[in-house]
């Protein structure tokens, strides 16, 4: 039984990588932003979905992932496996350097620190004369999207492979401990700083190597574009929407989120922002934890589920 | 020297018409516990609506605050009563995203319906001012200010003395036994949401006098008020005073000593050291 | 779970397996654009959108465009970007792999026309932009991207001559400029021509894009008490910029913007007080220009007018231009392909309502400023390439003595 659902998933997985071979450059292109942004809310997932830290500082680690990828392209010449190490190097210290004083926070100041971190690092970004300060850099072109697919299927591959790993593991059970009660699991001697530390920096590595390959793919980083918060709520918003804490929760909701939106951004222009505030306001309503959740639930509770939600949150 | 004067009095104005923004957010955050994020839709709709009781009604702004802060406050009211409710029990982070959701139409749908040009309020006394101890002050920046110190007031003074007041603090120490005593949540809960939008709406109306606005202009706004909120605590209005003048101050100072360009490290960078150490802001008592 | 995979999967592949074919019918020509509809630089990015419109409508009713013997007509497929750089990359690159248009017209604003060119030039399709003058997107030694804005380091030129003919003649002046790629290039080359020029900079200020609040600038300012004021940023920080200068009373002699003051939503916005500011304009609605299709520029812009409900501006004739000029390269060509009409487009030379095309070897056009000033509620052009067309009203009084 096992097995075959290995085989199975190793037949999907390869199956995607031969979209470009198969599809028209525009699927090749959905296929780059929507593996992207499901490694984002996959990554997202180990901090925000299993530690339960809801954090607006992954496009923090995005940011520095763009940055440290176009710096020693664009201003050092260095190939793009240098540009990627120095991002995930300056994501991995930023996490660190911020996750001892950060993490000490709860709740929603948790979140707002991160927040504030984003947009002040922003600021200092765009005064960096080494970053192209306001106006950004601009990277070498390299023709060939397949190349970027790759990059990004592979992503995804590995931090669903981590995230899979977390979910088994002695390490996934003390983050899942410290997001049910953190005080609890540390009176039971889970070393919460530590796990809490590792998922941060394991988050931010995975969203820096993102941030890296979209820099290289978009040929242009800016300050604005780098560190967009809005790119941090649309991996939050999947990741929920999926299903957090769950290993496909992020990936479902990535794909079926980005579909839609880009469907409706071409075809119906500008109705795509219209679309997603409707489906975060209806899906926070109905389905806070996610499509994962529904499906586990639905066959037994029908409709009921999304009453139920309704009924044990409101007031 | 004057030029040091000059820039604080400047500081410090902005500081009021800042506070005025994020009273608001401050009222809903400390006794709600609602994170709105589209609070800074909520000052854009204001300063439409001011914009547009001017130009279509010649209403001055200063006359149109009691109007704009009604409209606002309905639409506050509505969203709390038959949106938010439904999530108000949910982990705290679900009214980040919903309000982010409510943020993302609200601009959409002003962007449609208002487009997306620039706008302002321009009565004849925008660019009025008077000279004080060779310190220049515009005049509407300071009547904002005082508009800030008096609806300040006002809600220190409902919060303290009313009974409204006392069933809203009542629902934020507890609940249950607030409803034990007669309070009904729902009503509450959403007049308190209201009145953060009402307060919202006068903010932007003043707002809309003093700079040039549209519809994008709330994500940058929110931002600022949360910084507000944090360095000065949510204990009480007067906290949003004196975060409101604190920032209004260290960007002021920030634009002369270091350069225009890193207002923004500034604010969002002391909001993260005031995070780190001192959570409960520069008024706070611990929680 | 793993049948939802193959599901997805297999969903995905489907739809992007049903590629939409060309249209059949009569031969056209498809330009592609992605613009700014929505967002916070919509209220710019309109222009383009209309200019383009309106020029591929006239050109078609004007028989459409030669390829050999064979009249083509022009069909236009533009996209919102929505404000975001990253949405219009990936919409060019939609409009060249999905859509198959045949050519590009370039975004509004430097900072998009930068990201968006490297797509053309990954593509090898030509694309001419309107929108972005910064000299930073020219000089990377790609082929395929031409701009029908002046190059942005000479914005100012014409104003600083004019400075040097005034009496009394000017001695210290102050720049301002925003973060971006246009008015940081535009900058860069005005503070060399001041310095040639021998004014004394007194303050050299890069401010944040976006900025709302100029006031610690302008007590700055005032302190200091510059003769001149050169502001590089955009319309609404220059409208912030005045309205906070009269608040705070402060006058210099002479300021001029870069952008913004030749627009009527500027002079409505400020009423009076947008008397006495400079600026320049690289086009002006005048019958001194004459076009093929538009008969010249003062009937463009009635038409135009008549059509959209608000005047153009320089914005909207440079689209035109860019329609036109490749209209031109085409029949100049006499064909569709993209290297072809590359090249000829390097070798146009024509006369339109927006004045004379032709593109330096970087891929720029060479067209001057002329210096305007606002008087009365009207713009009245000032400095031009032959000196001065009118008085300017210098000095400019303090706020409380205006007429």
């Amino acid at each position: 039984m096992r097995a075959a659902r290995g085989i199975g998933l190793g037949a999907a997985i390869a199956l995607l990588a031969l979209v470009p071979w198969i599809a028209s450059p525009t699927l090749v292109q959905f296929g780059i932003t929507t593996l992207l942004l499901a490694a984002l809310a996959q990554s997202w997932n180990i901090i925000g979905g299993y530690t339960g830290y809801a954090s607006f500082g992954n496009s923090v680690f995005f940011g520095l992932g763009s940055y440290g990828t176009a710096v020693a392209m664009a201003q050092f010449d260095l190939p793009f496996g240098v540009g990627m190490a120095l991002g995930a190097v300056l994501a991995i210290l930023c996490a660190l350097l911020f996750g001892f004083p950060l993490l000490r926070l709860r709740g929603h100041y948790f979140a707002i620190a991160t927040l504030a971190l984003a947009l002040a690092i922003t600021g200092i970004v765009s005064n960096l004369e080494i970053a192209g300060r306001n106006i950004g850099l601009v990277l070498p072109l390299l023709k060939g999207d397949w190349v970027f697919y790759e990059m990004a299927l592979v992503l995804v591959v590995l931090v669903t492979a981590v995230v899979f790993w977390i979910s088994r593991s002695r390490f996934g059970c003390a983050l899942i401990a410290i997001r049910e009660d953190e005080d609890a699991a540390a009176v039971m001697g889970v070393n919460t700083t530590r796990y809490k530390i590792t998922a941060f920096a394991l988050s931010g590595f995975f969203s820096s190597l993102a941030g890296g390959i979209h820099a290289y793919w978009i040929t242009f980083v800016d300050p604005v574009s780098a560190f967009d918060i809005s790119l941090n709520v649309k991996m939050i918003i999947m990741a929920i929407f999926g299903g957090p804490g769950s290993v496909f929760g992020p990936l479902i909701g990535a794909v079926i989120l980005s579909g839609v939106s880009d469907l409706l951004s071409t075809e119906v222009s500008n109705m795509a922002s219209l679309f997603f505030g409707a489906v975060i306001v209806l899906a926070v309503v109905f389905m806070p934890r996610g499509l994962v959740h529904v499906q586990q639930n639905f066959r037994r509770l029908r409709w009921r589920y999304f009453a139920q939600n309704v009924r044990n949150h409101r007031i | 020297m004057s030029l040091l004067l000059q820039v604080t009095a400047n500081g410090i104005l902005l500081g009021g018409l800042y506070a005025l923004m994020a009273l608001g957010l401050g009222l809903v955050w400390g006794v709600l516990n609602i994170v709105n994020l589209a609070h800074g839709a909520f000052i854009m709709l204001g300063a439409y609506a001011a914009f547009y009781l001017y130009t279509l009604l010649q209403i001055d702004p200063f006359v149109a605050l009691p109007v704009c802060m009604l409209a606002l406050f309905c639409l506050g009211f509505l969203l709390q009563r038959y949106v938010l409710n439904l999530i108000v029990r949910a982990p705290m982070f679900n009214t980040l995203l919903i309000t982010f959701g409510f943020d993302v139409v609200l601009t959409y749908l002003a962007q449609i319906a208002f487009s997306a040009d620039f706008r302002a309020v321009n009565p004849v006394y925008a660019g009025a001012n008077f000279a004080v101890a060779g310190v220049t002050l515009p005049l509407v920046r300071v009547l904002a200010f005082g508009a800030a110190l008096l609806l300040t007031t006002a809600l220190w003074l409902l919060l303290a003395r009313t009974r409204l007041g006392r069933a809203i603090r009542a629902c934020a120490q507890n609940l249950l036994a607030a409803r034990l005593y007669g309070v009904q949540p729902r009503t509450i809960y959403a007049l308190t949401f209201g009145l953060g939008a009402a307060l919202a709406g006068a903010a932007g109306d003043l707002y809309g006098v003093v700079s040039q606005f549209n519809p994008y202009i709330g994500n940058s706004l929110t931002a600022k008020s949360f910084a507000i909120c944090v360095i000065g605590g949510l204990d009480s209005p007067v906290g949003v005073i004196i975060g409101g003048l604190f920032l209004g101050l260290l960007e002021s100072l920030t634009a002369l000593y270091v350069g225009p360009t890193y207002t923004d490290v500034a604010s969002f960078g002391v909001l993260v050291l005031i995070l780190i150490v001192r959570p409960t802001g520069l008024l706070g008592r611990t929680a | 779970m793993l049948l939802r995979h193959i599901a997805t999967a297999s969903t995905l592949l489907i739809m992007g397996a049903s590629v939409a074919g060309p249209a059949l019918g009569e031969p056209s020509i498809t330009l592609g654009a992605s613009v700014q509809e929505t967002g916070p630089t919509a209220n710019t990015g309109r222009y383009y959108r209309d200019g383009y419109e309106f020029a591929v409508q006239r050109i078609n009713e004007r028989g459409g465009v030669r390829v050999g013997t064979t009249p083509y007509k022009l069909a236009l497929k533009i996209y919102d970007n929505q404000s975001e750089v990253n949405l219009s990359v990936r919409q060019y690159t939609q409009l060249l792999t999905q859509d198959k248009v045949d050519l590009l017209l370039g975004p509004f604003a430097s900072d998009f026309a930068l990201a968006d060119s490297s797509v053309a030039e990954k593509y090898e399709v030509p694309m001419i932009e309107g929108g972005g003058a910064s000299d930073q997107i020219f000089s990377r030694g790609y082929r395929y991207i031409f701009g029908t804005l002046p190059v942005a380091s000479r914005y100012f030129e014409s104003t600083v001559q004019a400075l040097g003919k005034l009496d009394p003649v000017p001695k210290t002046v102050s720049l301002l400029f925003a973060d971006d790629a246009f008015d940081v290039a535009v900058a860069k080359g005005t503070r060399e021509r001041l310095q040639a020029a021998g004014l004394t900079i007194l303050q050299d200020e890069r401010y944040s894009s976006n900025t709302t609040d100029f006031t610690s600038l302008i007590s700055q300012l005032k302190a200091s008490a510059p003769d001149v004021v050169l502001v590089a940023g955009h319309e609404t920080e220059a409208l912030n910029f005045i309205r906070q200068a009269k608040s705070l009373a402060f006058s210099p002699k002479f300021y001029a913007f870069t952008v913004g003051v030749p627009t009527a939503d500027f002079r409505r916005a400020l009423g009076n007080d947008a008397n006495y500011a400079f600026g320049m304009t690289s086009w002006l609605p005048s019958p001194q220009w004459k076009d093929d299709y538009f008969t010249n520029a003062e009937v463009f812009a009635a038409d135009y007018r008549k059509k959209y409900g608000y005047d153009p501006d320089y914005h909207a004739a440079s689209a035109v231009a860019d329609v036109e000029a490749f209209a031109k390269a085409i029949e100049a060509a006499g064909s569709v392909d993209p290297k072809k009409v590359r090249d000829a487009i390097a070798q146009v030379d024509f006369e339109s309502l927006y004045g004379r095309i032709q593109f330096n070897p970087a891929g720029q056009i060479n067209l001057p400023q002329t210096v305007i000033q606002v008087d009365g509620g009207n713009v009245v052009p000032i400095y031009g390439q032959k000196g001065f067309l009118a008085k300017p009203h210098y000095p400019m009084p303090a706020w409380d003595k205006r007429p």
